[in-house]
């Protein structure tokens, strides 16, 4: 294990010449990038510029081949133990929600709460009503996800998350997916929980969203982190020009 | 509530359905009525046959023939045979308990709530040992009885049993060594899978039963019952675990990562999120591997076992009962029916289920 510093100085999470190919094709090139304890980063850029595979590095989920990440002082390597360690206090909410088709939404909830922190049943139970009631869906604990909405499923899927108690939560364009009426429902339980401190890295379009509690933009394209701003001047005064290509397109639709 | 009916399909009444697909035109009609009439007529002549102008006790043998229907006398007389085989007389009430504790252990196994991997090995492992402890005795003053003298019914629930009860286990390793990210050991288990479902069962039967004895050591061969259930084993589990890996392989990778995320082990992946999927997935063909199972273990008549079928030609095969082959064929046939068409029909009930979407 790495040094554990007071985790007043450490960065929550920290990559440093980060480089990934599958097979010989470079998808991220020499990233370097710090979010602090608290701060909320909202990663954009053109389909196929590497923002997922980018966070999905983040909770290992894909191996980098070059450079370090180290999240909350812990270096994520091959070692199990640093992976466990690290998956303990990172959450990740995915486009396509990944609940669990054949437990209710209860059951998903409660999973991880009882085979990984060794919960009771009924402890389980009371700490995934408590978060199934924060994002506002406790009425459909006894459901299975296939007779939810989109929206209820991806509220479901941030539960499910933030069961397991994470430090740092990481999010996968999780409204792409969503009829536009449901957006919004997904929106604002991340608005709560970004107004509540969580530590987040959120791959999205929404700009909306961005402006209201992102600290920093990030743009990405061909695997680079081309331009890094607050969303005032980032989405205001780009200075590099594939983001204004890219600004000028998306506010288009 | 009256404009709501406006918006429902129009009702189409059973008979106007039977009417629209049985005589819309008069060569239907015409159809329908000749079909009607030979299925009527079928039906009449198997219920004369069977039921009214049959013989039912032993005893009555002698009126056979006279008599225009089946002579179940030979069931009455003999059907210890075909449910028993050779086993001792006097202990056959051992064999009764033990195919009804057996059928009880499958029955049970198909309710939902013993459908956790804690739950259905526990029912199996105790079910299964009663009905071993039943048949073979040696314990509890049970006299032993060798497996060379079980025979009919209760040798045919053995070999399912015993196949079913070591198939399955295997059968779920083996799926997931095939999805194995270590490309030799998927390799391997690939290899292993294709070799045994290449291989016709026959084969495989005949070289347990009879090569084996040269190959290997005197103390690993055991007896040839037990060498011929596993190589079943092995077939069956090879064609079982290609039902299991077709149903992981249907399951989206999110739902691994989804688990890998929230910092679940391999194993709980596999046992909560992949296997109920899986076999949620392939649910019929899983259930048909059972039914074909169930069926062909008629087959170890072959290398010399009194199974039901070999039992029933036993039951037949003497004196005066040897006319009386039809009655003992359509009572077997009764038996495999029931067990194979409740298996089919619980089969096709559990899809109906798990397609409105939980269980
Ligand atoms: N498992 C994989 N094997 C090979 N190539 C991959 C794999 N996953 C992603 N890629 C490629 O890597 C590049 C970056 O993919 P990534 O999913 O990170 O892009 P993205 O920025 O998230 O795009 P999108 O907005 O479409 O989600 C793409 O060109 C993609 O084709
Ligand atoms: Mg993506």
């Amino acid at each position: 294990m790495s040094e554990t510093v007071d985790n007043q100085g450490v960065q929550a999470v920290t990559m440093t010449n980060v480089n990934k190919w599958f097979d010989d094709f470079h998808v991220l090139k020499d990233i370097n990038l710090q979010v602090a304890d608290g701060e909320k980063v909202v990663v954009c850029g053109p389909s196929g510029s590497g923002k997922s595979t980018l966070i999905r590095c983040i909770c290992k989920l894909e191996d980098h081949q070059k450079g370090t990440i180290n999240v909350l002082g812990t270096e994520l390597n091959d070692k199990v133990a640093n992976i466990d360690e690290i998956r303990r206090e990172v959450g990740m909410v995915f486009q396509q929600f990944n609940l669990f088709p054949h437990m209710t939404v209860l059951e998903n909830c409660t999973l991880a709460l009882t085979l990984v922190r060794k919960k009771s049943r009924k402890e389980a139970e009371a700490i995934a009503m408590q978060f199934l009631e924060k994002v506002r869906i406790p009425e459909q604990s006894v459901k299975y996800p296939g007779e939810l909405s989109g929206g209820q499923q991806q509220r479901v899927a941030i539960a499910r998350s933030l069961c397991m108690n994470p430090k740092i939560l990481l999010f996968d364009e999780p409204t792409s997916a969503l009829d536009p009426e449901m957006i919004s429902e997904v929106l604002d339980v991340m608005v709560t929980l970004a107004e509540e401190g969580m530590t987040m890295v959120c791959v999205t379009h929404e700009m909306g969203f961005a402006r209201r509690v992102a600290d920093r933009v990030i743009f990405m394209d061909e695997g680079e982190i081309v331009e890094q701003n607050t969303p005032q001047e980032f989405f205001d005064n780009p200075t590099n020009e594939r983001t204004q290509l890219f600004l000028s397109q998306i506010l288009q639709h | 509530m009256t404009d709501t009916t406006y918006h429902l399909p129009p009702q189409i009444s059973f008979s106007q359905k039977l009417k629209n697909s049985l005589f819309a035109t008069p060569f239907d009609f015409f159809l329908t009525l000749i079909c009607a009439a030979l299925f009527a007529l079928l039906l009449y002549w198997f219920i004369d046959w069977a039921f009214i102008s049959s013989i039912w006790r032993a005893e009555d043998e002698p009126l056979c023939k006279e008599a225009s229907g089946a002579c179940w006398s030979v069931i009455d007389a003999r059907h210890r045979i075909i449910f028993f085989g050779l086993f001792p007389f006097e202990e056959h009430w051992r064999s009764t308990v033990a195919c009804v504790v057996m059928i009880a252990t499958i029955v049970a196994s198909c309710v939902p709530w013993f459908w956790t991997a804690i739950r259905l090995s526990a029912l199996w492992l105790i079910g299964f040992s009663i009905f071993y402890i039943l048949m073979h005795g040696g314990v509890f003053g049970l006299s032993v009885i060798t497996p060379e003298r079980w025979g009919g019914l209760a040798l045919t629930i053995f070999i399912f049993a015993a196949v079913s009860i070591i198939g399955m286990p295997l059968s779920i390793v083996l799926a997931l060594g095939r999805r194995s990210k270590l490309p030799v050991i998927a390799k391997l288990f690939g290899l292993f899978i294709d070799f045994f479902r290449s291989l016709p069962l026959l084969t495989i039967l005949f070289t347990a039963a009879v090569i084996t004895p040269f190959v290997l050591p005197g103390w690993l061969q055991g007896d040839k019952l037990y060498r011929v259930i596993f190589g079943f084993a092995l077939f069956f589990a090879a064609y079982q675990a290609e039902n299991i890996r077709a149903g992981l392989q249907a399951i989206p990778l999110g739902q691994d990562e989804a688990g890998l995320t929230l910092g679940l082990k391999y194993w709980h992946r596999v046992s909560r999120i992949q296997l109920p999927q899986a076999f949620r997935n392939s649910l019929p063909s899983i259930v048909n591997q059972f039914v074909i199972t169930f069926k062909e273990t008629s087959i170890v008549t072959i290398v010399g076992f009194f199974e039901i079928l070999a039992s029933g030609s036993a039951a037949f095969g003497t004196g005066k009962w040897t006319v009386h082959y039809i009655e003992v064929y359509v009572f077997i046939g009764a038996i495999y029916f029931i067990f194979v068409f409740s298996l089919s029909r619980y089969g096709a009930y559990l899809e109906r289920k798990l397609r409105v979407g939980h269980v």
